[in-house]
């Protein structure tokens, strides 16, 4: 049976021959054209057919599409999920160009059967294949164009430059809807509306949005319309205006761009999104009196752009978000970089005493450090715990490790530098933070002195065994006037003074129950390595991961 | 979140039940708004902590932060119902010379009430 056609033209696909229909299948960011060549034509889920659509809700048998006598008829097979032609759904329809043929599955794959032809321009099918890799007709009707443009569109979407997706969607806008000139608005934090980009239907960008009529725009905002069309020619109120008369403006279409509604089920052919939206901003394009009239662009083409802009824009905004969110972290793991430069330690060597010192951070940068200086006074050793943790703790972390590091070099007392370092940080107030300290020197003789600001106490083993004298002070960085004192006391050849972390005593097993202090002091005791400590609290703990940082310093008096 | 909070009056002082933990976030964001409004209205505060099954050093940042202002604004938060691992806590940091610890409310109360004779 010869098929009846009157297109003419052919596709620059090349699939379509120009003398039969053609059927333009959309799936997702895919989009193809189709000769409708032969008759019946079979639409479903098994593979046998001429349009398989890979979806559970498209029936294996769902659809035909028949010719009879010239015409076209869409017939449905029985389907679960139906057939819908514009929406609604059928069993039996004859087919009219540019129908929206849906087979079981909603909005993500439709069809458009054979649709109309007409001019389009060099530039926005070149712009078009550019960057999707389309191919599009010289004869595209102004639906089918826009479909491809979004299409298109989507697929800039993922390289997430917003302004280039403004530029887009106006071109687009001004070539559907005849206009003269063009802006998108989008609105600022303090809800003003600022200019995002302009463009004229020459291409060329406009920067000044001095001669638009402000007030219609304001206007289409309040209102809860999809666009709002002012032909000022009918309008007698509205020829008074200063823009109007000024700028000599015949035709204002604006459109509001809503936040797409999720939970809205859109209905393709009909109502678009309910008014509720929250306006991101705003579609504006004009034309004047000496131009051509654009008031009778189709409400169809201008509720499509409606709906399909904002979501646009909206998808390209969590891409840039997305994109910041990729540089913050990468901004963060070099700050990551920093700081475990900053906490290295170099260990002195001294002839009197040996050091080691490790750190178990649970989190990429934690609030634990250990730090050590040797000085004619001695050699001296700090652990410190931030409160908290992440971002906030290392950064109090650092400042906290420079001020004690360049206080120790300078030989300060003791009670002097965690006095100083209490009174910087409640000084500038930075909340609740605080830190816990202990700041230990010892002298070649033997002598230790050490202020321990409401950390663990530290553990001293000697040949009697491990004490845990009792000295102690309030942590730094929470009451302005807390006062401080060290403790002294002398060791011998072979003592040991161990500093721990409350992330050590209070590592927790899958019961619940702490390492504690005494299991602590019993492998203390026992060991002298650190990795002793570490291996004792991995055995406890048994696979549950540590909520905290653990270091341990472990000082060794040779005499 | 895992903290609540109620409070009730007891001889002209604001008695304040935590139940649940005190840590950094929202449990502590929690504790110092609701205190804060509490202190508004009262000057004489009791923070019973026997319901409290853990607190974290953010926790007992909030715990002195509050504490801090309430005394600057004239006012006064004393604490009972210490489980043994907050008097722990309190001993290490030595933060049981700044807080007032109570074994109950009732002394609590008292030493209130001392106070305003």
């Amino acid at each position: 049976m010869p098929f009846s056609s009157s297109g003419s033209a052919s596709d620059s696909g090349g699939s379509s021959s120009g003398l039969f229909p053609s059927l333009i299948f959309v799936q997702g960011n895919e989009q193809r054209t189709i000769s409708l060549d032969h008759s019946p034509y079979a639409v479903g889920r098994k593979v046998d057919k001429d349009l398989v659509i890979a979806d559970p809700r498209v029936s294996r048998d769902h659809a035909l599409i028949v010719s009879e006598n010239g015409a076209f008829y869409v017939v449905d097979q029985g389907s679960k999920h139906g057939t819908f032609v514009n929406g609604e759904r059928v069993q039996r329809q004859k087919l009219e160009r540019n129908d929206r043929l849906e087979f079981g599955v909603r909005d993500i794959a439709y069809v458009i059967f054979h649709p109309l032809h007409m001019q389009t321009s060099n530039t926005a099918r070149e712009f078009l294949s550019q960057i999707s890799g389309i191919h599009i007709s010289t004869e595209t009707t102004d639906l089918e164009k826009l479909t491809l443009f979004l299409e298109a569109a989507r697929k800039l979407n993922t390289i997430g430059v917003l302004d280039e997706i403004f530029v887009t969607l106006l071109d687009a806008t001004l070539k559907l809807t005849r206009a003269e000139r063009g802006y998108v608005f989008m609105k600022s934090e303090d809800d003003s509306l600022r200019l995002a980009a302009g463009r004229n239907s020459k291409g060329e960008p406009l920067l000044d949005d001095k001669t638009i009529s402000h007030s219609i725009l304001d206007e289409a905002l309040k209102s809860n319309s999809e666009f709002v069309i002012t032909d000022t020619s009918q309008s007698l109120d509205l020829a008074g205006r200063q823009s109007i008369v000024a700028y000599d403006l015949r035709t204002v279409i604006c459109i509001p761009l809503r936040k797409p509604q999720v939970q809205a089920t859109r209905d393709v052919q009909g109502s678009g999104p309910s008014g509720s939206g929250e306006v991101m901003g705003a579609l504006y394009v004009d034309s004047r009196f000496a131009s051509r009239d654009i008031s009778s662009v189709s409400n169809e083409i201008l509720q499509a752009i409606a709906i399909e802009a904002a979501s646009l824009i909206e998808n390209a905004r969590l891409v840039q978000t997305e994109e910041a969110a990729r540089r913050y972290q990468q901004e963060l793991s070099i700050a990551a970089g920093i700081q475990q430069r900053l906490m290295a330690v170099t260990i002195p060597e001294v002839p009197f005493a040996r050091l080691a010192g490790r750190n178990l951070s649970c989190k990429e940068i934690g609030g634990d450090f250990f730090d050590a200086v040797n000085t004619e006074d001695g050699l001296a050793v700090v652990l410190a715990d931030v409160s908290g943790k992440g971002v906030s703790a290392a950064l109090l972390a650092s400042t906290l490790q420079g001020m004690i590091y360049s206080q120790l070099t300078a030989r300060m007392p003791l009670v002097d530098i965690v006095s100083a370092v209490n009174r910087f940080f409640t000084h500038k107030h930075i909340g609740e933070k605080y830190a816990t300290v202990i700041v230990a020197r010892i002298h070649p003789d033997g002598e230790l002195e050490y202020v321990n600001c409401g950390h663990v106490p530290p553990l001293l083993i000697s040949r009697e065994g491990v004490q845990r004298p009792k000295h102690g002070n309030l942590p730094v960085g929470l009451l302005k006037d807390a006062t401080y004192t060290s403790d002294r006391c002398r060791l011998n050849a072979g003592d040991r003074l161990v500093l721990v972390t409350d992330g050590v005593t209070e590592a927790e097993n899958a019961r619940g129950d702490f390492f504690e202090d005494s299991r602590l002091e019993t492998v203390a005791a026992k060991s002298h390595t650190l990795e002793d400590i570490f291996t004792a609290v991995a055995d406890f703990c048994s696979g549950t991961p540590l909520s905290d940082d653990c270091t341990v310093v472990d000082l060794l008096y040779t005499g | 979140m895992s903290l609540k909070l109620d409070s009730r009056e007891l001889e002209g002082v604001t008695i304040v039940n935590c139940q649940g933990r005190i840590v950094f976030g929202e449990e502590s964001n929690n504790l110092r708004e609701s205190l804060k409004r509490i202190l508004a209205a009262s000057r004489k505060i009791v923070l019973n902590l026997s319901g409290v099954s853990y607190i974290d050093s953010g926790g007992l940042g909030t715990l002195v932060g509050v504490y801090s202002s309430a005394r600057s604004a004239g006012a006064d938060i004393k604490l009972t119902g210490l489980g043994q691992r907050l008097r722990d806590v309190l001993q290490i940091t030595k933060l049981v010379t700044v807080f007032e610890v109570y074994d109950n409310e009732q002394q609590a109360i008292a030493a209130f009430q001392r106070g305003a004779a």
